[in-house]
């Protein structure tokens, strides 16, 4: 019997080719998430190992404030120390070196004047560390910096921005600071942390630009003797700490600083990876299982045959079994090799889009391979077993009867469950979504699986009617050759929808993804286009990250076109204990070019002790005009506040809106991250947008936008992160392609003779492959309006779901829909197109052969 | 052009409506080559029905592939009509194939997917041609498929398939219909209909059928046999009876 199977498996090469594609293409997208999340995992471990590895211990505040960023990073303030301390630490026994370390915000400048640093990694600036063991970073060009207008900078940055030892430039602070590089150094081994930047002054200069405050820094670290234990150190340096400070040795340190990397933002990529890998492997299921099924129907003569001469049913499947542990071993040992490509190529993806990732080797741990064979060969073997057990029930006789091969319609059993499953699904999603509750997005999560399993239980039910719609124009337009198309597209709808499931999930995916984020766009737009009064809009890009110096503002609205210029700057504070963001502006004057739709007080009246806050906040906690709360800011400083106004419009301007006055003595570094403006009035948008930028271009070249462009500005990050999510679907859709490519052939295969015949009357090659093609037209676009409907609805149901957060309005993007429904086409035709050429070659007398 | 005596006696200018010229067709090469025809010139009048008679391995379904166009020849030549087809593309041979042959095949005559009527006009619909509703309309009713025409294959008996063969070889009005051992799949009284069918088609509609059979029954159905063996033409007999082709079958054997 296994025999059988191996010779078997041996005559039908491509076909076993077409089969293994699928489980490799799935098993590669899955071993190259895993693949890179390993990498980058073991790339950071190491990255801060070897750049801590001289740091034995670390005093700093223990006060620190942290908040979730909504759309941008997240912000975190700690309180500085006495650089003073440093002096005290040197004296324990068993120090050898303690220095004051400061880190703040630093956008440096590069030689073509632009800003240099990709999306979100951050802009540092600090003080070189004299003391190269502690120091984290490696001269490898020039020397450290010895006047406060010289700066070492990290080789990531100088290759970036184009800079050598020796030239001159400017580091914003986010005041422009003109200095000389005269260094360049390494993060550990590598050019940097990732894309993060870093310009290091001496210690006076990162006083006098970074802290603005002598004597503090950010903390103090120390390196031990030879032979004194890290944490008999830290317990000798704890008493010395003072109030309020704490002790960490260089191993806890190092694990704080990995987690907090892997915590933000290692679990989420991978997390996310982890999901694509998912929709791939489902979809490369579905390839697979309608490729053994259609496999198992052809064969169910030579399976009778079998029988009749003895071989038990076990036998068979057996035999079905061996061949899908086979295809599933190959296939997976080559997907997982091919992940490690994989992983190299979506690297380059992030880069592409930038969000930079640390270099260094692969890492290629033995859970992946664990993980890529297990799933590869259960998925295999599951897709196999299945259609094989149900060819096994037919009775020999019956099999090798000459009609016997092609089972038709779908069963009554599975119309009444596709019909109840899909209704139960979209009822659940409908109760959740309009009923509301606390879990709405698990419930309607749930439905949607449930929704999504009676479409494809449901689907051999309307394929026929659903084909014979979709083809029906080809009957008028491309006669007797789009008429047979048709019908070889609805003579079994089984297979045809099995087939277009795959495609169907991939483009329900695409676009559920497609509605989710024109409809957070088309929100932004709505709430910033009716928020935003002014002309112009300086900022530093969607991300945040970058900095305008607050002295900007004041400067812009001295010009004689501009009426008002407004900064607006973020900054974390503690609100009853919780850290919270809040946006710091010019309150007098914000109202003139932002409208938050204030309904209670007055915003442009703010105190130093008063703040405004969202009405969504306001109610979260229970306060009114009037109400109180304990205000801690990073320096330690506690306030009592006064809710003075609340406002509607929460888009621009954040919960948390407080005066330049309340924020300016507590903030080290006090960093606008965007300035609204409103021109004069009479002044051309040309004019005006040209007066503004001659001024921000001799400060780093931030950009200057109006409203339209801001608009776009603002929801650029939904269109970076959409597509990142298109690129990484492409893969889905690619295999769904494959398993209608896959199908066709086998198709053709079964119907040799017919294709013969048709060539004997008259049927012309062209006439041939152009038949073969439309079918695969029809089958694809059937799944494509399929999945269309689906994400459409599942994308409405997220919408709704999240709109009782408060962000989102529905809305459908007719223009990229229509964009998927023709790629659906066109990808019909690309998938059609290797059948349709093997069609076209037969011999038209071997295939009308009696044998 | 040859004269033929018609079986009313009068003397005709008959055209041929095909003919081999020296064919020569030889499959594989050197120690395992074999010679399917021989050397082998006939001609196939029109209006006329011609049996191709041989054993197992004469060549008949060789000549009759190469004749209508399916297979080309080591050497020599075939014509229709007048087109010699030795010179011509494969997309020439297909729109030689759609406009002037029809075939009959032994089974799986027809797209399961389409009518009775459907396949019919295949050929016509390939070449994006109006039938000729009279000429359609003389077909079916000879073929006798009139309530039948909107059914599908699987809903037809085989005899009935044969009938839609027929009539779909007849309906494009070709220069000669082939037919390869059209009965060998049917009952006796579905068989002799279709043999019928084919003599009435030529009797009364003038049309040309050239049948490879090795049932001397169907034969006698012909005006007459050309016998086939070993690649060579063996003999030809006029106005045949089951009997007389059985006698010529036996002395090709002896």
């Amino acid at each position: 019997m296994l025999n059988v199977t191996l010779k078997g498996l041996a005559a039908h090469k491509r076909r076993l080719f077409g089969t293994c594609l699928a489980v490799f293409l799935g098993i590669a997208f899955l071993s190259g998430t895993l693949v890179l999340g390993d990498t980058l995992r073991a790339n950071f471990d190491t990255l801060f190992a070897d750049a801590n590895a001289g740091t034995d211990a670390i005093v700093r505040s223990a006060s620190t404030i942290e908040a979730d960023g909504g759309r941008g990073p997240d912000l975190d303030g700690r309180t500085l120390v006495p650089s003073a301390l440093a002096d005290r630490v040197r004296s324990v026994a068993g120090v050898a070196a303690a220095e004051p370390s400061i880190e703040g915000y630093g956008q440096l400048i590069g030689n073509d004047g632009k800003a240099i640093g990709g999306n979100g990694p951050p802009r540092l600036a600090g003080n070189w560390i004299t003391d190269p063991e502690l120091n984290p970073y490696k001269l490898v060009e020039g020397r450290a910096p010895q006047t406060t207008g010289e700066v070492v900078v990290n080789r990531g940055a100088a290759e970036a921005g184009k800079l050598r030892v020796g030239d001159t430039t400017i580091v914003q602070t986010p005041e422009p600071v003109p200095v000389t590089v005269v260094g360049i150094a390494s993060f550990g081994t590598g050019d940097g942390f990732g894309e993060v930047t870093f310009t290091a002054f001496n210690l006076q200069g990162a006083e006098a630009h970074v802290t603005k405050k002598p004597g503090v820094a950010s903390s103090i670290v120390v390196r031990a003797e030879p032979g004194v234990n890290e944490e008999v150190l830290a317990e000798r340096v704890r008493p010395l700490a003072g109030d309020g400070n704490e002790v960490l040795t260089g191993t806890q340190f190092t694990a704080e600083s990995t987690d907090q990397i892997g915590r933000d933002f290692l679990d989420i990529f991978t997390t996310f990876l982890t999901v694509f890998a998912g929709v791939a492997l489902l979809v490369a299921s579905f390839s697979i299982y309608n490729t053994f099924s259609i496999l198992v129907a052809q064969r169910s003569r030579e399976s009778a045959l079998l029988r009749a001469l003895g071989a038990a049913r076990a036998q068979i499947v057996t035999s079905v079994v061996v061949e899908a542990l086979l295809i599933g071993l190959v296939a997976s040992v080559a997907g997982l090799l091919g992940g490690v490509a994989i992983a190299g190529l979506l690297k380059g993806l992030f880069d592409s889009f930038g969000f930079s990732l640390p270099a260094g080797g692969l890492a290629f741990q033995a859970s992946t391979a664990v993980i890529c064979m297990v799933v590869g060969m259960v998925v295999t073997l599951a897709a196999g077993v299945f259609p094989a057990v149900k060819a096994s029930r037919v009775a020999p006789v019956a099999a090798l009867r000459e009609h016997a091969v092609e089972a038709v319609r779908a069963s009554r059993l599975r119309a009444v469950a596709g019909a109840v499953l899909t209704a139960l699904g979209v009822a659940v999603v409908l109760s959740a979504v309009l009923g509301g509750g606390d879990s709405v997005l698990a419930v309607a999560g749930l439905g949607a699986v449930l929704t999504m399993v009676g479409v494809v239980v449901f689907g051999p039910v309307v394929a026929r009617p659903a084909a014979g719609v979709v083809g029906w124009p080809l009957l008028r337009l491309r006669g007797v050759t789009g008429a047979l198309a048709r019908q070889n597209a609805m003579r079994n709808p089984r297979r045809t929808s099995g087939t277009a499931a795959a495609l169907m999930v991939g483009v329900g995916v695409v676009t559920l993804f497609t509605v989710f984020a024109a409809s957070i766009r088309s929100s932004i737009d709505d709430t910033v286009s009716r928020s935003f009064g002014g002309d112009l809009v300086v900022n530093t890009g969607s991300f945040g990250g970058g900095g305008l110096s607050p002295a900007l503002a004041p400067e812009l609205a001295a010009l004689p076109e501009v009426r008002t210029a407004v900064g607006l700057g973020q900054g974390v504070v503690q609100v009853d204990g919780d850290g919270k963001r809040i946006t710091v502006a010019d309150v007098a004057n914000l109202g003139k070019v932002l409208d938050l739709e204030v309904q209670e007080g007055a915003l442009e009246r703010l105190g130093p002790t008063e703040m405004a806050v969202s009405s969504d906040e306001a109610e979260a906690q229970g306060w009114s005009i009037g109400s109180t709360a304990g205000i801690r800011f990073v320096d330690g400083a506690t306030a009592s506040f006064t809710v003075a106004a609340i406002y509607d419009v929460g888009d621009v301007a954040g919960d948390y809106v407080v005066s330049r006055a309340a924020w300016a003595p507590h903030a080290g570094q006090d960093v606008d991250s965007q300035v609204l403006i409103g021109l004069e009035q009479g002044v051309g948008l040309t004019a005006g947008k040209a007066a503004v930028t001659a001024v921000t271009a001799a400060a780093g070249g931030a950009s200057v936008l109006d409203r339209k462009e801001y608009v776009a500005s603002v929801a650029q990050g939904v269109d970076m992160m959409l597509g990142i999510v298109y690129v990484l679907l492409f893969l889905a859709i690619v295999i769904a392609l494959m398993g209608i490519a896959n199908t066709l052939s086998l198709a053709i295969h079964e119907r040799t003779r017919e294709l013969g015949l048709l060539r004997a009357v008259g049927q012309t090659r062209r006439q041939l492959r152009a038949m073969v093609r439309w079918e695969s037209v029809i089958i694809a676009l059937f799944g494509t309006v399929g999945g269309l409907g689906l994400g459409v609805f599942l994308g409405w149901a997220l919408v709704q779901a999240a709109s009782a957060e408060g962000f989102a309005t529905f809305a459908a993007p007719t223009g990229q829909l229509a964009v998927v429904l023709v790629a659906g086409a066109v990808a019909g035709v690309l998938a059609g197109l290797g059948p349709a050429r093997r069609a076209a070659r037969l011999d038209v007398l071997q295939a009308i052969g009696t044998s | 052009m040859t004269s033929t005596t018609t079986s009313t006696g009068e003397t005709t200018a008959i055209r041929v409506a095909a003919r081999a010229v020296h064919a020569t067709k030889i499959y594989g090469s050197e120690s395992t080559e074999v010679r399917a025809l021989d050397d082998v010139s006939v001609e196939l009048p029109g209006g006329r029905f011609t049996a191709v008679m041989g054993p197992s391995g004469s060549g008949k379904s060789t000549l009759m592939h190469c004749v209508a166009g399916l297979d080309t020849l080591t050497s020599g030549q075939v014509f229709l009509g007048t087109l010699e087809l030795g010179a011509l593309s494969d997309k020439e041979l297909t729109l030689v194939r759609r406009e002037q042959v029809g075939f009959v095949f032994q089974a799986f005559n027809l797209l399961p997917t389409l009518t009775a009527l459907e396949n019919i006009t295949l050929p016509l619909d390939l070449a994006g041609a109006k039938p000729d509703p009279d000429w359609l309309d003389t077909v079916v009713d000879t073929v006798g498929l009139r309530d039948r025409l909107s059914h599908r294959p699987s809903e037809l008996s085989g005899g009935q398939q044969q009938r839609v063969a027929v009539a779909r070889a007849l309906a494009s009005r070709p220069q000669i219909v082939f037919a390869d051992e059209p009965t060998g799949n049917l009952d006796s009284r579905a068989g002799a209909e279709i043999l019928a069918f084919m003599a009435a088609a030529v009797r009364d509609m003038g049309q040309t059928v050239a049948m490879v059979t090795h049932d001397p029954v169907a034969a006698s159905y012909a005006d007459a046999v050309v016998f086939l063996a070993d690649g060579r033409v063996a003999g030809h007999l006029a106005d045949p009876t089951p009997q007389t082709v059985l006698d010529s079958l036996k002395s090709l054997k002896g």
